[in-house]
């Protein structure tokens, strides 16, 4: 009865994409959602590419999954993922329909699957890769993911005991999960900018997970990312498998150790985020057999794709499009860290208000006071314009960071908070606006183009 | 004068902490001390204004509870006798009698105020709370894995006009005993709500003088006006 659900399930969905390439809704999850509402366990039945690997974690995720399927599709592999769709169950189903024939039978020798955190226990009791990398784990929304320590718990629980992982020896959240299963590390030694303090207001590892005593940072990249110790009872960041060193990104270069052996990368980033993501890519291919040269060929030819970040210049000014998820304390201030890096004066709007609650109900503002603001008091960060619902609770922020008043703009309509702007010539104007705010903050950015076309500052 | 913070190696969540910095804004005479889950809290030998302790991880639940639990009895005098003690979020839950999970969580907590916190760790609660205390609107954010239930007729904090009280259900929302001022709210109370923050001074015999005070009064007559309208859901 199963089997024979799953088939009129997959056939009903596999049915619905010529419906929806002609009503041009291609892309969406809803031929994944059709099969688990026909079949809700779908996935259980559903065929499986000989070879799997799940990506998962809270920064980097679709990043790493979208390098290793660019690296993996040249060598020559069919893969089966879900970067067209989402990376929740309904995705994941959509990719595996996609990925079979109407017997039932997979396309695909290999699959790359990114896979949301949450979505763990809906997916890993069907779906059993034989890898799962884990980027990091960081404070994500306070409603939905509550703190990191919570979604490692369900990692914990959900990992197919079978898999084997992939882990972040720099993030002792991360690098502890699912402790019965094999696993390899992957870490970035010291680097150039980094602390020994936590800068940041975020700092989620301060004590040791064994005893509670205090960990003492022997390197720190930013918020509880680093090498750890513990003084009490001497427990440590795992040893990497994979272990970048020597990094140079003025050089674009960067070594990795493995096994004894040292090997040359070229770096396709000089963010460390994206630096992080290339390590993950690499100890992943490795895992998976490609020598350090096919790596490297495959690193040729790829490219990290910018949608969270644009720059363009109008009238002398830089206007740069800066996604800062919203509801994201980790997100924003890691966008503040790269800000407070860049010379140069600087013109903020902020207005990385969730739009989707604005009307029905009320932004819960407490994500803010987690947030770097303080990466803002700077003499180079010359005018801050709040803008959006939020305005004022930013403004109030901002102050709290020690921001003069004087540098401050309150001015909900966004438009109009656009035209407060002093737009100076040789500044740069950083628009900083959340997920669901991005058209709206395009259409801004359309406006804030034409005045500046037009010529002259703010009134 | 001191306001002791504990456990911040843990309890750090959801922004809580600045609450204590805004405090510190406000009255920069403030001597801000941390305690860590190692040590015995200062207030039970040394004059302390204010003890704060905000929301935590499950681990820290455990190892929190833990700490205090020596010092169970002398915190139960102290707060009788006024020591002011403010919890937010699920610190609270530490206070009652204990914390079940269906994940299978179980601590046994302090016993400072009756009832027990019930958590469903997949069904997360997030609400915005509009409630009074004395003549002010209270105005605040629960992002909570659960309830606490069988207090009863507990003294409450404050009152909910719209979202829920510490049962998920009722009006009756965190719990006063003594010195102990405790809410399931998240998050920077003291900012989002000034009036409260004068009041809170003027209980410790400070100058009710608040930092940014027209940026944080502008803030929250905007934020009761939108918790006001019927438009708008309490629950996320």
């Amino acid at each position: 009865m199963g089997k024979a659900r799953f088939l009129l399930a997959l056939w009903a969905a596999k049915l619905s994409i010529p419906a929806l390439k002609i009503t041009r809704h291609n892309g969406t999850d809803f031929p994944g959602a059709l099969a688990l509402k026909l079949c809700p366990d779908f996935l259980r039945y559903v065929p499986r590419p000989p070879k799997m690997i799940a990506v998962t974690g809270t920064n980097g995720k679709t990043t790493v999954a979208n390098m290793l399927e660019d690296i993996l599709e040249r060598r020559g592999h069919r893969l089966l993922t879900n970067r067209a769709g989402s990376n929740i169950s309904s995705g994941v189903s959509t990719a595996f329909i996609y990925g079979s024939n109407l017997l039932g039978r997979t396309k695909c020798d290999m699959a790359v699957l990114e896979i949301d955190e949450r979505s763990a226990p809906r997916i890993y009791p069907y779906v059993k890769p034989d890898y799962i990398v884990v980027t990091n784990l960081f404070r994500d929304s306070i409603m939905r993911n509550a703190h990191p320590g919570y979604i490692a718990d369900i990692l914990t629980a959900n990992f197919p005991r079978e898999s084997k992982l992939i882990l972040n020896a720099d993030d002792l959240i991360s690098a502890t999960v699912a402790p019965e299963n094999d696993r390899v590390y992957f870490a970035i030694g010291p680097m150039e900018g980094d602390v020994q303090e936590c800068e940041n207001l975020l700092n989620d590892m301060r004590i040791c997970p064994r005893c509670a005593g205090k960990l003492r940072y022997d390197y720190r990249r930013y918020h509880h990312i680093g090498h750890a110790v513990c003084e009490s009872c001497g427990f440590a960041s795992p040893a990497a498998d994979y272990f970048a060193h020597d990094v140079d990104v003025a050089g674009g270069t960067m070594a990795l150790t493995e096994a004894g052996q040292e090997h040359e990368y070229r770096l396709i980033s000089d963010g460390v985020h994206n630096i992080y993501n290339m390590v993950t890519v690499i100890a992943t291919l490795r895992e998976l057999g490609l020598t350090h040269e096919e790596i490297r060929e495959g690193f040729d030819h790829t490219a990290i794709l910018s949608t969270r970040l644009s720059r363009e210049t109008v009238g002398g000014v830089d206007i740069i499009m800066q996604m800062s998820k919203d509801k994201n304390a980790l997100a924003c201030s890691r966008n503040f860290d790269a800000i407070r890096h860049t010379a140069g004066d600087k013109e903020l709007l902020v207005m990385m208000n969730c739009m989707g609650v604005a009307k029905n109900w009320s932004e819960n503002p407490s994500w803010m006071y987690d947030t770097d603001f303080e990466f803002l008091n700077r003499d180079d960060v010359v005018q801050l314009v709040c803008a959006g619902p939020r305005a004022r609770d930013y403004k109030l922020r901002l102050l709290l960071a020690g921001i003069p008043e004087e540098k401050i703009t309150v001015e909900e309509d966004e438009f109009r908070a656009a035209e407060r702007l002093q737009r100076k010539p040789g500044h740069q104007i950083y628009i900083l606006y959340g997920v669901d705010g991005m058209p709206l903050a395009f259409r801004v950015k359309a406006h804030l183009k034409n005045l500046l076309e037009k010529g002259g500052g703010a009134a | 004068m001191k306001i002791e913070v504990l456990f911040s190696e843990v309890c750090n969540l959801y922004g809580d902490l600045a609450n204590v910095r805004y405090l510190k804004a406000c009255c920069p005479q403030l001597t801000i001390v941390e305690t860590d889950l190692h040590t015995k809290p200062r207030f039970l030998s040394e004059d302390i204004g204010l003890v704060f302790m905000g929301s935590t991880t499950e681990q820290g639940l455990a190892l929190a509870t833990e700490a205090l639990m020596p010092w169970r009895e002398e915190i139960a005098a102290k707060i009788d006798a006024g020591q002011r003690f403010l919890a937010v979020g699920n610190a609270v839950d530490m206070l009652t009698e204990g914390i079940r999970s269906d994940s299978g969580l179980a601590i046994t907590g302090l016993g400072l105020v009756p009832g027990q916190a019930e958590y469903r760790m997949m069904q997360r609660h997030n609400s915005f709370f509009l409630g009074t205390f004395e003549d002010m609107e209270i105005v605040g954010f629960k992002s909570l894995f659960g309830h606490i239930h069988g207090a009863g007729e507990a003294a409450e904090w404050f009152h909910a006009v719209r979202g829920v009280g510490r049962d998920g259900a009722t009006a009756a929302e965190g719990f006063r005993r003594g010195g102990l001022m405790a809410t399931s709210l998240i998050g920077p109370l003291l900012i989002l709500n000034p009036p409260l923050t004068k009041w809170l001074l003027r209980e410790m015999g400070l100058d009710d003088t608040l930092a940014f005070e027209d940026a944080a009064m502008d803030s929250y007559r905007k934020r009761v006006a939108e918790f006001h309208e019927e438009s708008r859901g309490w629950k996320y």
